[in-house]
């Protein structure tokens, strides 16, 4: 396998008793490189994403993610995790959440970088559960990269987030691929689509298209990535 | 006031119950199990257990050990006198009454004096032998007109005379009231952090399952013998409750309780999805276990078959522990406290093994 992929999933099924969630998924992402998984709800983009930092065995199929083949809690370490909901310790402050994550990541450092990387330096002492929605969605990032992670998993970042705040976020994922981490990134919403290097999108369990955002206009023949994604996700039914 | 309105509200409580069978269960299981536990142990348990050696060497004594084996307070046997102390220390008999050679020649003489070796720790029991033979010698004493004093020679082999009912129930109650509080506080800790998604977090990050689940036990353990410290001091220097044994001991067996109960808290957890349903087990894991663990009705007096139930529960053997150690001054060396103490460490070991091997069922 090529040093140059980040995370390779191969024919992934995974069901949910009757329901298949996923459904012989396969796709590679490069390192360095901001991945958006699109789909609607249900599509199986949270399955995906959970079946990449192992919490999630697939019924067949292999995922391996930095050169290591899952199950395997070491290369954990590497790895980011922002799930949908700002997962945080509601009692605990804004630091002292990030430091806890870090310290089970087995780091120390970095606590302080990472505040200041999603703007919460100042308010570092405040008590998770009496800050803002969009706080937590900016202290659980930090949660999720304080350790200075190559691969970053982040599942649907900026539900509930105003679109400044969106902005910002997807300012901070461009410097840090830029920087040579691999971002996997899920949404449903398309205009965040335009900001990945390349997209696949899933319905029902199985990827339908992959491809840049142009490739992926192109291969529906539209003009924008919601009607493209309409259009092959009906095809695909039918 | 809108009838509409309202029985919206009803309807939509009773849906919710609808699917909701675990609650149903709760609500229509659990009664009949805890009446049903209650009434089957009060009305089926023993009399407790009474040994009568009669070495009068006149009539009386037949006539008083014939009354005591005729008494519906208690259940006689006649033992020899030599077993007797042997019998009231492994526990199958709670009192033996000795009529003396010599009890007739005095009772002519006007003083009736039977002599009871009370095992002591157990007034309740105490106050029903003393009831049974205070009435078996009424019966003789009729036959005899005339002045006649009864002065029995009572001895203790634990405890003594002054020993009252919160020194039995409070020996038992501190290490029940640890272990409850543990429980509650660890199941509901345990269930947040997977309600507010952070377990899934720690799932996916390099820490082992183990490592969590030893965490949290260190973290309230902590908790949980500062409590016990406190719960200790309490009783034994504001309540006065009777202690007899090692304080580091009694310290101990709470430690040993509180660990249990962490354990039980984090492995009921993975049964729960919301901390209703978590409060749902106290009526369906602690409460039974109360009725069976010997707090308020002895073991020995349960029917045979919740003698085995009993005696399988980690509370039982966590509170005879306490009773030994409080009540007659038990120490490490005491067979029935190693055993004790033995199978309480083993339900630790149980739960830490059970809680990590659910944990990550208990995610998805």
């Amino acid at each position: 396998m090529s040093e140059q992929v980040a995370v390779d999933v191969d024919s992934v099924t995974k069901d949910f008793g009757d329901i298949k969630a996923l459904n012989g998924v396969s796709l590679r992402v490069r390192r360095g490189e901001i991945y958006g998984l699109l789909g609607p709800n249900g599509a199986g983009k949270t399955t995906l994403i959970r079946s990449i930092v192992g919490l999630i065995k697939p019924n067949s199929g292999t995922v391996t993610v930095l050169g290591r083949k899952l199950p395997n809690l070491d290369v954990l370490r590497e790895v980011g995790y922002m799930t949908q909901q700002a997962a945080l310790y509601p009692g605990l402050s804004v630091e002292e959440n990030v430091r806890f994550f870090a310290a089970i990541n087995g780091v120390e450092s970095g606590v302080k970088d990472a505040l200041e990387f999603v703007d919460l330096y100042a308010r570092r002492g405040s008590v998770v559960s009496t800050i803002s929605g969009g706080m937590r969605q900016r202290c659980s990032l930090a949660c999720a990269l304080v350790h200075r992670p190559q691969l970053l998993l982040l599942d649907e970042p900026t539900v509930g987030v105003d679109p400044q705040l969106r902005v910002q976020f997807w300012e901070q994922f461009r410097r840090m691929a830029a920087d040579g981490t691999t971002i996997i990134v899920s949404s449903h919403v398309m205009d965040e689509a335009e900001r990945c290097q390349r997209l696949g999108l899933i319905q029902y369990g199985r990827l339908l298209a992959e491809g840049s955002p142009s490739e992926v206009r192109a291969q529906a023949g539209t003009q924008n990535l919601e009607e493209a994604f309409l259009r092959l996700a009906g095809e695909k039914v039918s | 006031m809108s009838g509409h309105r309202i029985g919206a509200i009803t309807r939509r409580l009773l849906q919710g119950f609808r699917r909701d069978r675990r609650t149903l269960a709760l609500l229509f299981v659990a009664p009949l199990v805890i009446l049903g536990l209650l009434g089957y142990m009060l009305r089926n348990s023993s009399t407790p257990a009474v040994g009568v050696v009669n070495e009068d060497s006149g009539p009386l004594g037949a006539v008083v050990s014939s009354a005591l084996d005729s008494s519906t307070k208690v259940a006689a046997t006649h033992i020899a006198a030599s077993d007797g102390d042997s019998k009231l220390k492994d526990g199958s008999i709670v009192a033996y009454i000795v009529l003396p050679s010599d009890f007739s020649q005095r009772a002519q003489g006007g003083v009736i004096a039977p002599q009871v070796h009370l095992e002591g720790s157990q007034p309740n029991a105490a106050v029903q032998v003393l009831q049974a033979l205070q009435s078996a010698l009424a019966s003789a004493a009729s036959n005899r007109p005339g002045a006649v004093q009864v002065q029995p020679d009572v001895t203790y082999l634990y405890g003594g005379p002054s020993l009252d009912t919160l020194d039995y129930f409070g020996a038992a109650a501190i290490g029940l009231i640890v272990f409850f509080l543990v429980f509650v506080v660890t199941i509901v800790s345990f269930l947040n952090e997977r309600s507010q998604g952070t377990l899934e977090r720690l799932m996916a990050s390099p820490l082992r399952r183990g490592e969590i689940v030893v965490g949290y036990m260190i973290g309230f353990t902590v908790l949980a013998l500062v409590q016990s410290v406190e719960v200790l001091l309490f009783a034994l220097y504001v309540l006065n409750v009777h202690n007899q044994g090692n304080v580091l001991l009694i310290f101990g067996i709470e430690a040993l309780m509180a660990i249990t109960a962490v354990n039980l808290g984090i492995f009921l957890s993975m049964f729960a999805r919301t901390e209703f349903q978590a409060v749902q087990f106290i009526p369906l894991v602690i409460v039974p276990q109360f009725l069976l663990s010997g707090i308020l009705f002895p073991v020995r007096s349960e029917p045979t078959w919740l003698q085995y139930v009993s005696n399988v529960l980690p509370l039982t053997h966590a509170v005879n522990a306490l009773r030994d150690v409080m009540l007659k001054g038990a120490d490490l060396t005491w067979s029935s406290l190693q055993l004790d103490a033995g199978v309480v460490a083993g339900f630790v070991v149980l739960f830490i093994v059970a809680g990590t091997a659910t944990l990550r069922r208990g995610v998805a």
